[in-house]
């Protein structure tokens, strides 16, 4: 078992797989998120793949304050993702609601919906911080 | 009619997903179009009643994480006539350089994600490398890539010196250069010009009945543009050309913002040349009278809209914010209605709309087979990648491979 | 001709056209009318916006601004011509009652900004076209209207406060 084990976290951390959601973000995470994945700052090359459903992602990575609309999406994409997964909260409202906090419609950061792994702050947060806050999830994966 | 329920993508199978998008489909053309948003409120304009002016200024930049000076700018000009207060010429130009060069990002990243939809991802990665060529001078004009935190009431808060000016003139050279391949590319490139022609036709007449703004409306050959209309800032003293097409389809939504940039490198190179001597801000007072403005602003994406009303306290009474993007959703509808399916991302994308990927989810109506499924927008795209392939023989992948 | 000029002319042109406005509309620089519609002709605002829209080439919709001021709420539509002149027409409804006509048979666009007065202040906006809540979510509690001067954060977790 405790080599199928070190297998698994060897696959993973070699490629994890990615997905991403915005939960009520302004779309500048997301971009920079976008960007982080462009030539110039390649997370690609760490292995990372961007995929489109929850059920083969190992890592989520949220952008935006928990919205009352988007609250229970994400509760649900993470319930789909498979065991063990990890929380990326990308951006300062991810991390606590950021300049949102206190608006009406405005749950807070992701941490008040479901648990975060790792937070990496930034209004928005830049592409080299993205990779760095990555690389070190990806690290203590290792461990 | 026998509904079915086939959800694709994120979602639990038992629960229906509030859709984005309800389209009813005939065949393969949309016979309907429902649009439905909200999944980005917040309640900006009430926090912006519970804050002061200044604090409002870091609230509103973040309304959009893409325009965020528009709105930034479009929400003190109206500050500012309430309180009567006159920013110094310098000021307004400072205002107006970084506008332009958010406009400059904007349209480059649009571009990419127009050529993203599509599949023509190489232009996605030009576009985007080209891009960062501007967030490097907005981080070194304002201190960060996005949310420049520039504006001040009765100001700048940041001064444009000799050597950055110097840089801003180099990189714009470097950008002009870049910029003339992508208006080849839009105005040359066959494969992708039969993608783009005639897809999501909106006509002079629809873009006045649904009240249509910025690149949509241009290319339909309405000249409207706040900066011309409606001069705010330092546009007075610019002379640009208002770019418009007559194609009055995606194609013309994508010549308008190509040429454009062209408008934004000249605009630049005036500012930065004639830049008067002078403070960058003017003292303000933090009570603002009591007293109502209507500020316009031309963002990227067309007319930013804001009234605001004083009341004599640091707190406003009121905050309007009308994005550009609530002007076109009216016209969106019509211009998918009587197209094909596999068009709906592309004609979506090309009013540059402000809300994330996420966010579109889809409900697609089959009306004469009784289905109805779920689809989340990544499943669209590639089914109207695959789509065009098969049915059209555009095959993006013959022009990734170029250059 | 001279921006000033042309808003004055606009302006007398307005107040020919609809008497009850003259010494309720002003300019408050060049480019801005504001014209406050007394509340007795308060039901012509769809005439008006019309005639704007047909005679006076007033074709753009901005937005429409609903405010709480008191006993009142007052609603805002702005209209804007080619030439970056702005219309600001403002018509009251009252607190106890808010009901306002629907003007999207003469602009569309009108849709989106009226379903935000009855999502946000609860005005009701006769001859609305049905379709989905605006902005507010779903499962946004009746009754709850947060753009409300009394309406506090509270209130939305369930406690029972008038509204």
């Amino acid at each position: 078992m405790a080599l199928f084990k070190k297998i698994m976290t060897w696959a993973r951390v070699k490629s994890p797989w990615i997905i991403h959601f915005n939960t009520g973000a302004c779309n500048a995470c997301d971009i920079e998120i976008l960007a982080s994945l462009t030539p110039r700052y390649d997370l690609e090359r760490f292995g990372i793949l961007l995929k489109g459903t929850p059920r083969h992602a190992d890592v989520l990575v949220c952008s935006g304050p928990v919205t009352l609309q988007t609250k229970d999406r994400l509760i649900r994409i993470y319930e789909q993702m498979a065991e063990p997964k990890f929380v990326v909260a990308v951006g300062t409202c991810a991390c606590s609601g950021g300049a949102f906090q206190g608006c009406y419609c405005v749950r807070g950061g992701i941490d008040s919906v479901i648990p975060v792994s790792a937070y990496i702050p930034g209004c928005p947060v830049r592409p080299e911080a993205i990779i760095d806050g990555v690389v070190k999830l990806l690290g203590s994966l290792k461990s | 009619m026998a509904k079915v329920v086939v959800p694709i993508g994120p979602q639990h199978p038992a629960l229906k997903e509030p859709a984005s998008f309800t389209l009813f489909l005939e065949g393969e053309r949309v016979a309907a179009a429902n649009v439905a948003l909200g999944y980005n409120h917040r309640g900006v304009e009430k926090a912006c009643e519970q804050r002061t002016y200044i604090q409002d200024i870091y609230l509103i930049e973040r309304v959009c994480g893409i325009c965020s000076h528009s709105h930034s700018t479009a929400f003190i000009q109206a500050v500012e006539e309430i309180a009567a207060l006159e920013i110094h010429k310098r000021a307004a130009y400072i205002r107006s350089v970084i506008g332009e060069l958010e406009r400059i990002h904007s349209h480059l990243l649009w571009l990419g994600v127009a050529g993203h939809e599509l599949g023509f991802d190489t232009l996605f990665m030009y576009s985007w490398r080209d891009r960062e060529i501007v967030m490097d001078l907005l981080a070194m004009l304002t201190g960060n890539r996005v949310n420049y935190g520039i504006n001040t009431i009765g100001g700048v808060r940041r001064d444009i010196v000799k050597e950055q000016a110097d840089e801003t003139l180099k990189a714009v050279d470097v950008l002009e250069e870049r910029t003339k391949y992508y208006i080849k590319v839009a105005t040359e490139e066959s494969t992708l010009i039969a993608r783009l022609a005639n897809v999501g036709k909106l006509s002079k007449e629809d873009v006045v009945r649904f009240g249509a703004t910025g690149p949509t409306a241009r290319a339909a050959g309405i000249g409207k543009d706040i900066r011309h209309d409606d001069p705010y800032a330092a546009y007075t003293d610019v002379t640009f050309n208002v770019i418009t097409d007559d194609h009055a389809d995606v194609l013309g939504r994508t010549i308008v913002r190509v040429k454009e940039l062209m408008e934004s490198y000249s605009i630049i190179r005036q500012l930065l040349k004639k830049m008067p001597d002078g403070p960058i801000s003017v003292k303000a007072p933090r009570k603002i009278p009591e007293g109502e403005a209507v500020s316009r602003y031309e963002a990227p994406r067309g007319e930013d809209f804001h009234y605001v009303r004083g009341n004599g306290s640091e707190k406003p009474e009121r905050v309007k914010v009308r994005a550009p993007t609530l002007a076109n959703l009216a016209a969106i509808s019509h211009m998918i209605e009587g197209g094909y399916l596999a068009d709906v991302p592309i004609v979506i994308a090309a009013i540059d709309p402000c809300f994330s990927c996420t966010d579109r989810m889809l409900s697609i109506n089959g009306l004469d087979k009784g289905m109805e499924s779920l689809m989340d927008w990544e499943s669209l795209r590639n089914y109207s990648i695959e789509w065009y392939k098969t049915n059209r023989g555009i095959d993006m992948n013959k022009i990734n491979a170029l250059r | 001709m001279q921006i000033m000029e042309r808003t004055e002319i606009i302006l007398n042109d307005l107040c020919k056209a609809f008497s009850f406005l003259e010494g309720h509309a002003n300019i408050q620089r060049q480019r801005r009318i504001f014209a406050e519609i007394p509340d007795e002709k308060r039901a012509s605002i769809k005439e008006i916006l019309r005639y704007l829209r047909d005679n006076m080439k007033f074709t753009f919709l901005c937005t429409i601004t609903g405010l709480d001021i008191g006993d009142n709420f007052q609603v805002i539509y702005h209209l804007a011509d080619d030439g970056g002149i702005l219309i600001n027409l403002k018509i009251l409804t009252p607190r106890s009652k808010p009901v306002i006509e629907s003007v999207t048979s003469v602009f569309e666009g009108a849709v989106f900004y009226e379903r935000e007065l009855k999502d946000l202040l609860g005005i009701e906006v006769n001859g609305l076209p049905p379709g989905r809540r605006y902005p507010l979510p779903d499962g946004w509690p009746e009754g709850q209207y947060p753009l409300r001067k009394d309406w506090h954060q509270a209130e939305e977790e369930g406690a029972e406060k008038k509204s």
